[in-house]
């Protein structure tokens, strides 16, 4: 009787249960927080190719792009980059004359510049890779808009990529190849947009 | 390992409190991160997010489709407004390092931060990309635990002695498994690559213009050394990603990563990448390791700032013991003997009777109570020298 009033008064009193210090509705959503995103994120970023892998991927993609969490650690691999490039604007103004506009070259700054202009770098780069095309026009027309440029009254506005490839010799050792040019875009400056 | 030793370690590793001092440091340091990066861009802020940026909002979206965690697509498209957004997203990651209102300032960064980079994701690197993620982790993290304004208050209301509770480090976890998987999943990609495993991806990289900084002696640049360096990097990535987990070898693989860090960034322009890994290194460490380090720091600075003093208060006062308490707190170099006047029997030269309203400040030179205490006391303790400074105003304007 003693020990049944007992467990009555434990049961009366008793508390939730705790798990490591906290209540155990927090301790699963910690934990269920923790394993989700440890596996997601595995799974998004390692260099795995499996059909099970992308299927993963796609269920994760809405919440990963949405929240910020996408990432990718491929510096300068699988291959690094084994061409120096830069790229310039042509620009036509409608009395004929042209003017050359140069994108911030690395090499060509100071070390406080590089700090500051090394975003140049890396949108260049991507300008340059043909699968960013649809990123040309903007480009081109923000090249027209620049206040020297804009000043002159710009007709065409012609993105050129310059390059010259890192070629390794036979002996191991590594030569720079000729200078190369070609204009991939050309872009006819429309009055809008100078507004 | 059994389920249930599994579940243990699992515990273990992210439920067994610890001290909060090294995500702490980590906010100070990413905070400064931040603050670099925003400052590094500030010249072209308006050229990369303003209304008629490099590339527009219409062809990020239609570039990178899908609802965004992004305050431009609901902010109006004005210069105005973009400027507004810097600055705060300035205040905010001040407030962040400093450690006020922590949680909520951790919040506002990160969608800053996650805001700027959706903007425009062609002119991001590794780094910003860490920060991102990093920032995401923090906002769960007991970051404002220690070494913050946060702590200060609630020493002041009494919520908090000068003793620093530890904390549940699960979200702590999160961020060095981040800084794990950046190296191993780094060494994954580079395994795939005949140039890395044949040793000549260096000596391409080595060679690109755009990411030379300072020069390198001609002999670094030969083929057996680009080589044992390409491989090295492969091994070190590897170590960092895997072995990093290992208490016994960590410390020294942190000093190679350091070194490593550092080496890139004297040798190759990626501003800002090597700083913003390198702050998640601290969270590595063990906090009585840090402890020991601070130690070593505060037995060399302590002698310099002006005489060591003693504090006395009246424990008895709840009021006092704050004030007591928040200056042994501020007192991060130990400069000041903190005691309860009731553990003193007799102390020479100090009026009892005042003790027991004020704080009593015994220097060489006597006791001294009031604002001129509180003046001498804030002299000789570093981060309380803004408050030296007002009071000796005040004296000068007083006299």
């Amino acid at each position: 009787m003693a020990r049944k009033s007992k467990g009555a008064e434990q049961r009366a009193g008793a508390r939730p249960k705790k798990l490591n210090g906290l209540k155990k509705w927090q301790y699963i959503a910690i934990n269920t927080f923790l394993m989700f995103h440890i596996l997601a994120i595995t799974c998004w970023c390692m260099p795995l190719s499996s059909p099970f892998i992308a299927v993963c991927r796609d269920a994760l993609r809405p919440y990963f792009v949405w929240s910020g969490l996408f990432q990718s650690w491929d510096m300068f691999s699988p291959q690094p980059k084994a061409t120096n490039s830069y790229m310039e604007a042509l620009v036509l103004y409608k009395d004929g004359s042209t003017k050359i506009w140069s994108f911030p070259r690395m090499e060509q700054l100071t070390l406080t510049e590089k700090y500051s202009k090394e975003r140049y770098r890396k949108f260049v780069e991507t300008i340059l890779d043909n699968k960013n095309a649809a990123l040309w026009p903007d480009v081109a027309r923000y090249v027209a808009r620049l206040p020297e440029i804009r000043a002159g009254q710009p007709q065409k506005v012609m993105l050129v990529a310059k390059w010259s490839d890192i070629v390794r010799q036979e002996d191991g050792t590594f030569t720079r190849a000729l200078w190369d040019e070609h204009v991939f875009y050309s872009y006819d400056v429309k009055p809008e947009d100078l507004q | 390992m059994t389920g249930k030793s599994f579940v243990e370690a699992w515990n273990e590793f992210f439920f067994a409190e610890q001290s909060p001092i090294p995500i702490a440091l980590f906010r100070i340091l990413y905070g400064m991160a931040v603050l670099a990066t925003l400052w590094l861009s500030r010249e072209d802020w308006i050229a990369w997010y303003g209304p008629h940026a490099w590339v527009s909002l219409s062809t990020m979206q239609a570039f990178e489709p899908g609802p965004r965690l992004n305050l431009f697509t609901v902010m109006p498209a004005s210069v105005f407004w973009v400027q507004m957004l810097f600055w705060v997203f300035v205040a905010s990651t001040v407030c962040l390092t400093i450690g006020f209102l922590t949680r909520l300032n951790s919040v506002v960064v990160y969608v800053c931060l996650a805001s700027i980079q959706q903007r425009n994701l062609f002119i991001l690197h590794g780094g910003d990309t860490f920060l991102r993620v990093a920032g995401f982790f923090l906002i769960f993290s007991a970051a404002g635990a220690a070494l913050s304004v946060d702590r200060l208050i609630r020493i002041w209301r009494g919520k908090e002695g000068v003793e620093i509770r530890p904390r549940r480090p699960w979200a702590q976890r999160m961020i060095q498994f981040e800084l794990s998987l950046v190296y191993f999943v780094g060494f994954c990609w580079k395994v795939a690559g005949a140039m890395w495993v044949q040793g000549t991806a260096l000596s391409y990289i080595y060679r690109l213009d755009e990411l030379q900084r300072f020069p390198l002696p001609s002999w670094f640049l030969n083929e057996t050394l680009m080589k044992l360096a390409t491989w090295f990097t492969l091994v070190l990535e590897f170590a960092l990603g895997v072995l990093i987990w290992i208490r016994e070898i960590r410390y020294y693989l942190l000093a190679i990563g350091l070194v490593f860090h550092l080496s890139i960034e004297y040798s190759m322009n990626i501003p800002m990448f090597q700083w913003d890994v390198l702050t998640a290194y601290v969270l590595f460490i063990d906090a009585a390791d840090l402890e020991r380090v601070w130690n070593w720091i505060s037995n060399h600075v302590r002698p310099f700032p002006g005489e060591r003093m003693t504090v006395i208060y009246d424990g008895g006062s709840e009021r006092l013991r704050r004030v007591a308490n928040l200056l042994g707190a501020l007192d991060i170099f130990g400069r000041l003997r903190i005691t309860d006047a009731r553990d003193l029997g007799r102390p020479s030269g100090v009026d009892a009777k005042a003790a027991r309203n004020e704080i009593v400040v015994v220097t060489n030179s006597g006791a001294r109570q009031g604002l001129e205490g509180m003046r001498r006391v804030a002299g000789v303790v570093p981060l309380m020298w803004p408050v030296f400074v007002a009071l000796s105003i005040r004296r000068l304007r007083a006299s």
